[in-house]
């Protein structure tokens, strides 16, 4: 009976913390609506997240009209125009809240719009035969679900496409991101008769949940049958590795893209390859980029994941040693003047470029002085293109 | 044999006994709970049966975070068919609202912040004051002596105090049909369910329903349920199945089949 008089006299008190505490009740109650949403998806037959076999086939694609090529007869086609370029899903230099300090999730329709036609009008002005595109989205909320292959193979001379998804989960529950679908895509003037998407290792160091639910890179390898009088196995290769891994992972990454450009080599296929390393050249001026990718709300002393290559700066040494890969920027061009060959900045740090991290190799040969980054096309994405003039003078092919 | 025949007869005499008791767990038909009598599931709504016209139903957890209230009331038979219609309002703003955050984890580029199913972003206005009302009338018929047959139609009105941006839309099954009416100002549905008594204890419960909204761009949803219904006694019952949903998305169309449990708890006065 006392317990009972008494807790009807402190009953405002009671009341009170109650109110005070209306947060901590309202997730209470919110809570469950949470994880109805969690086990209604783990339950069902279709997987929340979308994971991939070590190889399988990639997504083909075909613009709505095909684009003649230049009347060219087959024996004289001797030159092909690669471009490798991270498109940042067509949201140019917009503050996206993972990548660039920004707060900004879903686009606007006008936004990714305005976007794509940026690309498209670099593409055109390029004119690659083929182009190798990273961080493309297919069917993704946060550019309004549009197919960002198809539109760009509709609005660009390409003819013909492949893509393969780093990120395809039906529902990612962070900050409204909801549905994603972003990967590699290979778009090509020619047909392309195969096109395999090979797994990357996964991220090591990060939590289960968090591993599940984030980017599963991958190599997307693509046969381009290119109409020389010759019949030629020819290939495609596009990477985009990993970007703020601490670990190792992304060592991995770059160790087996380059596997399987000797596999084509051995093979005697002839490639072109390249993509978003996300790493540094070798013996690069700068290997710390803190400073330039700090956040205005980070401490003085704070370093982003991803923003530091000191212990990084050998990983590419392969690709420069090996006798039989040809990097489209020769070392010796880069290391006389780094900057006017750097590809990425982050969004919200300045308006300079300030580090290489897209290459383009192959087991041919580049025609000398065809390399350009392309450093005019800031404010369409956070890298520059690169591109590159492939020599396929018949009696270069081995 | 003559046991096996005695037990059918018995059967077939008990079943209307065992059906006189189907207003009881009637909450897909126009039947309403008797005077006194509540009934509740884990992820059903509490229903009170006030008179024997009347039935009042609230989801009673949910309610903090979307305040609702249905009311079912029974109108004259007619042709042999049971007919009530139902009148529900739904105010989602709160749980909307809560569910547009960042949040809550670790925000750096090794651990994804998890929560977040409306976005946060700055050009997306604040959710506003939203309010549905739905009227729906159902009717039902007994056909033999185990099956229950209903069919129901009704529609839907929302509204607001400003403007839903479209990018705030869930697009996830069963919950992208039901918001649905707050971008689309309005609301169709159509469905009926079929039920069956198997045996005294078993009953088998299948149902589509159609939610339309006309004039938007994704404007169709079915959605079919199969359960099993055991029932222990008056009181309790346990339910196990199915739900095939198809519908269309802004991203496109799904398909999606997800499995269905439920416990339900009644009494009657």
């Amino acid at each position: 009976m006392f317990i009972i008089r008494d807790a009807i006299k402190n009953y405002p008190i009671i009341l009170l913390k109650y109110i005070r505490n209306f947060k901590i009740v309202m997730w209470i109650f919110t809570f469950p609506v949470l994880c109805l949403f969690s086990f209604m998806f783990l339950l069902s037959c279709d997987p929340l997240v979308t994971t991939f076999e070590d190889v399988e086939d990639a997504v083909m694609y075909k613009a709505a009209s095909i684009t003649e090529p230049d009347a060219i007869p087959p024996e004289d086609i001797d030159e092909i125009v690669v471009m490798t370029w991270n498109i940042r899903f067509g949201a140019a230099r917009i503050p996206w809240y993972i990548d660039s300090c920004g707060d900004r999730v879903l686009l606007t329709k006008k936004e990714v719009m305005t976007g794509l036609e940026g690309l498209a009008e670099k593409i055109k002005q390029v004119n690659p035969d083929i182009l190798l595109l990273q961080e493309v989205d297919a069917e993704s909320k946060r550019t309004v679900y549009v197919d960002e292959v198809q539109w760009l193979l509709d609005h660009t001379d390409m003819n013909y496409g492949a893509f393969a998804s780093t990120h395809q989960i039906q529902f990612i529950p962070s900050d409204g991101m909801g549905r994603i679908d972003q990967g590699n895509a290979i778009l090509s003037r020619w047909k392309i008769s195969k096109a395999e998407r090979i797994q990357l290792p996964l991220r090591g160091d990060q939590s289960a949940l968090t591993q599940y639910f984030w980017t599963r890179r991958n190599i997307l390898k693509v046969k381009i049958d290119i109409p020389t009088s010759l019949p030629l196995d020819f290939y495609g290769v596009n990477i985009h590795a990993a970007a703020f891994s601490t670990d190792d992972t992304k060592r991995q990454q770059i160790d087996m893209f380059k596997e399987i450009l000797h596999e084509l080599d051995i093979d005697g296929a002839i490639y072109v390859a390249g993509g978003d390393l996300n790493e540094i050249p070798p013996t690069s001026d700068s290997t710390n980029f803190c400073d330039e990718d700090r956040c205005p709300e980070d401490a003085d002393d704070f370093c982003r994941d991803g923003s530091d290559f000191y212990d990084e700066t050998d990983w590419l040494n392969d690709f420069y040693d090996d006798s039989s890969i040809y990097p489209a920027l020769p070392l010796s061009e880069y290391l006389e003047n780094n900057s006017p060959h750097f590809t990425h900045s982050v969004v919200t740090t300045g308006h300079d470029w300030n580090r290489k991290l897209d290459y383009l190799f192959t087991n041919l040969e580049w025609i000398t002085g065809t390399t350009v980054t392309h450093q005019d096309a800031f404010d369409l994405s956070d890298h520059a293109p690169v591109s590159a003039t492939l020599n396929l003078l018949i009696d270069h092919i081995p | 044999m003559k046991t096996g025949i005695g037990k059918i007869i018995v059967c077939l005499l008990l079943l209307p006994l065992s059906m006189r008791g189907n207003n009881n767990w009637s909450s897909g038909t126009a039947t309403i709970l008797p005077k006194g009598r509540w009934e509740m599931g884990l992820f059903q709504p509490l229903r009170i049966g006030q008179t024997e016209r009347i039935e009042w139903s609230i989801h009673p957890i949910l309610s903090f975070q979307i305040p609702n209230i249905s009311v079912k009331v029974a109108h004259p038979r007619f042709n042999g068919w049971e007919f009530a219609t139902r009148h529900s309002m739904i105010y989602p703003t709160p749980l909307l609202r809560r569910l547009r955050l960042k949040g809550f984890g670790i925000s750096t580029l090794t651990e994804m912040d998890v929560g977040g199913i409306i976005s946060n972003d700055p050009t997306i206005s604040q959710i506003p004051h939203m309010i549905s009302i739905k009227n729906e009338a159902l009717m039902t018929k007994k056909i033999g002596v185990k099956t229950l047959l209903t069919g129901k139609g009704g529609i839907s009105f929302a509204i607001k105090n400003g403007m839903l941006d479209s990018r705030t839309t869930i697009d996830l099954p069963i919950v992208f049909p039901r918001l649905g009416v707050y971008y689309n100002g309005y609301a169709v549905n159509l469905g009926a369910d079929l039920f069956q008594q198997l045996t005294k204890k078993l009953q088998f419960l299948s149902d589509v329903d159609m939610i339309l909204l006309p004039g938007a761009d994704e404007d169709f949803t079915f959605e079919h349920k199969g359960l099993f219904i055991w029932n222990k006694h008056s009181d309790f019952r346990i339910l196990v199945g199915y739900k095939l949903v198809y519908g269309e998305y802004p991203f496109g169309t799904q398909w999606l089949l997800l499995p269905l449990f439920d416990l339900e708890w009644g009494r009657s006065k």
